[in-house]
């Protein structure tokens, strides 16, 4: 177990440094200059080539990597092009708020896409499932932006309970945490639904109901347990997807997260910022999928990290 | 007891306390993008110059009717030709305590033009030479040479000045919390979420009705919408033309607008052959319909363009586009016949060696109203004459890097331009003068007619403003000949407010917000 630890958070190095090089050289494969874009029609080829000296962006590429690997050794990701400020500092007052509504989005996708999954295998073919299903397909097909849209059309603007956009009191959060839990609800639904079809065909799973096992004891603590692995697998996968930025619903409410800075990176061709942002978000997706890994022991205790 | 009449005198302070509060008159406003910074020397944009025209002054403005006015000068004159002696406010003070003075003034450019990197807007003010101080209340801008457009140059929003104390102490955190003279002094700042601001007590033409101000970001246009029906903003910056007619019939709103200073045309690479021939881009003008286009695509988001600059621009002179290239694809049709093109059974205009007549086009996408879909509606009108048009649609930070290369592979190119010091020469010089050529300016037309570049620098040197009006009408004549560009639509400022705001007046210049005289019932 902790030699399966220490390897895979040995491997976050080279994956790390990869992530950092392949955004220094997208930098040059990219059409548009950042320096260009900034000065806009006011800029002339000298004060261009001035602002992208002091900006930094004219040294090559081996003297970019190695200059900012160091800076990250450092604990530093280096100032934003845009708006010259330290990149950790932007990072600070934009995943916070990524993280809040990533962890609502995630709670309603394990609090209620969870037991839609079972209550749907327990009686499958009733009017139950097929609810459950219909309206996990409808979940899934719907554009974002559009129920985001009606949502705020229904529960702000007609009914007055939720504020249209912004962030700041727990309010502000119910639509936009809703909108982005949907799909991953009807994601985790289906998913639980059809692996506890197989394991309740299992024989274990009759011997307990012939051992008088509860119904609901069977269903939550012999069945789901046994269903649970790909269930967490692609739980672990929304999570990932939540935290590296939910655009769409953070365009429609306003919300100050990471998706949409990441946007705000590549249009202004913010290579600093982007590098930043990549970086933390790909050791985010490690992290998630170590999580993932662990958990499996806990699940299953036939699981051995070797 | 006595506990009990203190607990009811502290329920009625409270009360009173929040019903202060209560009446505390906020606007907030919506618009859809955070600035860069509030303050011009890293933020040139609109979003962010309708925070700082709040908090910092220039020495002058333009008003609405695009008038010179004195912010932080009483009274300006040239001393000789290239020499304007600005007299400035006494008694006025920065946020922080500062005394307002020519020191700052000089402290202000010498930041903008000698900093590393300087002032994102210093190329615009390059012909300035200095800033001399004469006396604590006195102060010489000195041109290099005779600059006719120096007044409203000067005018700009980002030649406000700022609190020299302030700048020194906070060092690169002034750009986000900047220090001024303005009527409304810097709050808060959460990154992509909102600004707040709040009235400056001390404001030299006495307090704002307007207790704070949030700007609040939202970038989806239908959810800034009905954050205003929601009641949540009382102001929408950058609304979406197609529902201003709803809310014009609304008694609970109101749209202000006025035509701004921009305009959006179709502009022809002159060194393409196919469109070098001046027939067959009076031809492309005649197979448009720009009436249509505003109409039925910008529904109210533009108005019709008569100029390549707007009106309200000094030196602004109608090129009667309407007579000379009324829509009309019979014409359209007959001058690429007498060009030399024949038409196909399938419509299609062929050269002698039968090739059609198709033209390359790198149009401006997601960067002015409307432009993507302008693209194509164009496309489709000149099919209808016979020519073909490729689109080739980027996205804006790699359009710009084509649009700017040293050599343009297209015979057609749209764009917006904003006139943004409100004078002429400002669009004019950089864009139709021979030797303005990209990348190291604006001539993407590769226009080049000598007598227009005479005019031209006569213009720009001239202090003799009719003198200067006249020559501009002259350059418009002679562009509504040549026609390097059609110009399609005009920029529309506008905003849509909840009815109790009153005081909001739409400024041509997009750059000005004035909240001074805003407020709420």
């Amino acid at each position: 177990m902790f030699s399966f630890l220490l390897r895979r958070l040995l491997l976050t190095i080279p994956l790390a440094l990869g992530v950092v090089l392949i955004v220094t050289i997208s930098f040059d494969l990219i059409p548009g200059d950042p320096a260009a874009l900034i000065l806009g029609e006011f800029g002339t080829p000298e004060s261009i080539a001035q602002l992208r000296t002091s900006l930094g962006l004219d040294r090559s590429l081996p003297v970019r990597f190695v200059t900012y690997v160091g800076e990250i050794l450092q604990g530093d990701l280096g100032t934003s092009i845009r708006d010259r400020r330290p990149v950790t500092a932007i990072l600070a007052e934009t995943l916070p708020a990524t993280a809040l509504l990533s962890a609502a989005a995630f709670a309603l996708v394990l609090l209620v896409g969870i037991p839609l999954g079972v209550t749907s295998a327990s009686r499958p073919g009733t009017w139950v499932d097929n609810l459950v299903r219909v309206a996990s397909l409808v979940g899934l097909s719907m554009p974002v932006f559009w129920t985001g849209i009606v949502f705020v059309v229904i529960f702000s603007v007609y009914l007055g309970w939720t504020p249209v956009s912004g962030s700041g009191t727990w309010r502000h959060l119910i639509l936009p945490a809703i909108t982005l839990a949907l799909p991953s609800i009807a994601v985790v639904a289906r998913m639980t639904r059809s692996t506890m079809l197989e394991v309740l065909r299992e024989d274990f799973v009759r011997t307990a109901a012939a051992k008088g096992v509860g119904q609901r004891q069977t269903l939550y603590k012999h069945t789901l347990r046994n269903a649970l692995i790909p269930v967490v697998t692609i739980m672990g996968l929304q999570l990932g997807q939540m935290l590296g930025g939910a655009v769409l619903t953070e365009t429609v409410f306003a919300w100050p997260g990471v998706g949409r800075l990441t946007v705000f990176a590549v249009f202004n061709r913010d290579f600093i910022l982007m590098q930043g942002l990549v970086l933390v978000l790909a050791l985010v997706y490690l992290l998630i999928n170590l999580l993932v890994d662990l958990s499996y022991g806990l699940i299953d205790p036939r699981v051995r990290y070797a | 007891m006595r506990f009990r009449r203190r607990l009811s005198v502290l329920l009625v302070v409270g009360v009173l306390v929040s019903g202060v509060a209560l009446a505390q008159k906020t606007l907030t406003i919506v618009r859809p993008t955070d600035p860069v910074a509030l303050e011009p020397h890293l933020e040139t944009t609109a979003p962010g110059s309708w925070v700082y025209t709040q908090i910092l002054e220039p020495l002058i403005t333009v008003n609405q009717n695009m008038e010179l006015e004195g912010r932080l000068a009483t009274d300006w004159e040239y001393v000789d030709d290239t020499r304007v002696r600005f007299t400035l406010r006494q008694g006025v003070s920065f946020h922080d305590g500062t005394p307002f003075n020519a020191d700052a003034v000089k402290f202000t450019w010498d930041r903008a033009f000698n900093a590393d990197p300087p002032g994102r807007w210093a190329s615009l003010a390059s012909t300035i030479d200095s800033v001399e101080v004469v006396d604590e209340f006195t102060v010489d801008f000195v041109a290099k040479q005779p600059f006719g457009p120096m007044m409203l140059t000067l005018s700009m929003p980002y030649t406000a000045i700022v609190s020299p104390t302030a700048v020194e102490s906070m060092g690169e955190q002034f750009s986000r919390a900047p220090v001024g003279t303005g009527p409304f002094k810097f709050v808060e700042w959460r990154a992509n979420d909102r600004i707040v601001l709040e009235a400056n007590d001390d404001y030299w033409r006495g307090r704002p009705q307007l207790d704070q101000v949030i700007f609040r970001t939202v970038p989806e246009e239908g959810a800034r919408m009905l954050s205003l029906r929601a009641g949540e903003a009382d102001m929408v910056l950058a609304p979406t033309p197609s529902e201003l007619p709803s809310f014009e019939s609304d008694p609970d709103f109101q749209v202000i607008g006025t035509a701004g200073v921009g305009v959006f045309y179709l502009a022809f690479n002159l060194d393409r052959e196919a469109v070098s021939d001046v027939r067959v881009r009076h031809a492309i003008a005649h197979a448009i319909d720009r009436e249509l286009i505003v109409e039925a695509i910008l529904e109210g988001g533009g108005v019709l363009a008569t100029s390549v600059i707007g009106e309200p621009v000094f030196g602004y002179k109608d090129m009667r586009l309407g007579e000379l290239y009324p829509y009309d694809p019979e014409r359209a049709i007959e001058l690429l016949e007498e060009v030399g093109y024949t038409r196909g059974d399938d419509g299609m205009m062929r050269n002698a060696s039968g090739e059609v007549l198709t033209l390359e086009m790198l149009p401006s996408s997601g960067r002015a109203t409307k432009d993507r879909e302008i693209a194509e509606t164009l496309q489709e009108f000149l099919r209808q004459v016979g020519i073909a048009v490729n689109l080739d649609i980027y996205e804006w930070a790699t359009t710009f890097e084509l649009m700017r290369g040293a050599t343009l592979d297209y015979d057609l190119n749209s764009f917006a331009w904003f006139t943004t010091t409100g004078d002429a020469d400002y669009t004019m010089y950089v864009n139709y003068l021979s030797t303005e050529l990209p990348p190291a300016s604006w001539n993407r037309w590769r226009y080049a007619n000598p007598q227009v570049d005479e005019w031209l620098v006569a213009a720009r040197e001239s202090l003799d403003q009719a003198e200067r009006a006249r020559l501009y009408g002259l350059i418009q004549d002679q562009l509504a000949i040549d026609l390097p560009a059609i110009p399609l639509y005009g920029s529309y400022e506008v905003a849509v407010l909840s009815s109790d705001v009153t005081g909001y007046v739409a400024h041509p210049i997009q750059y000005i917000l004035d909240l001074y005289p805003v407020d709420k019932e």
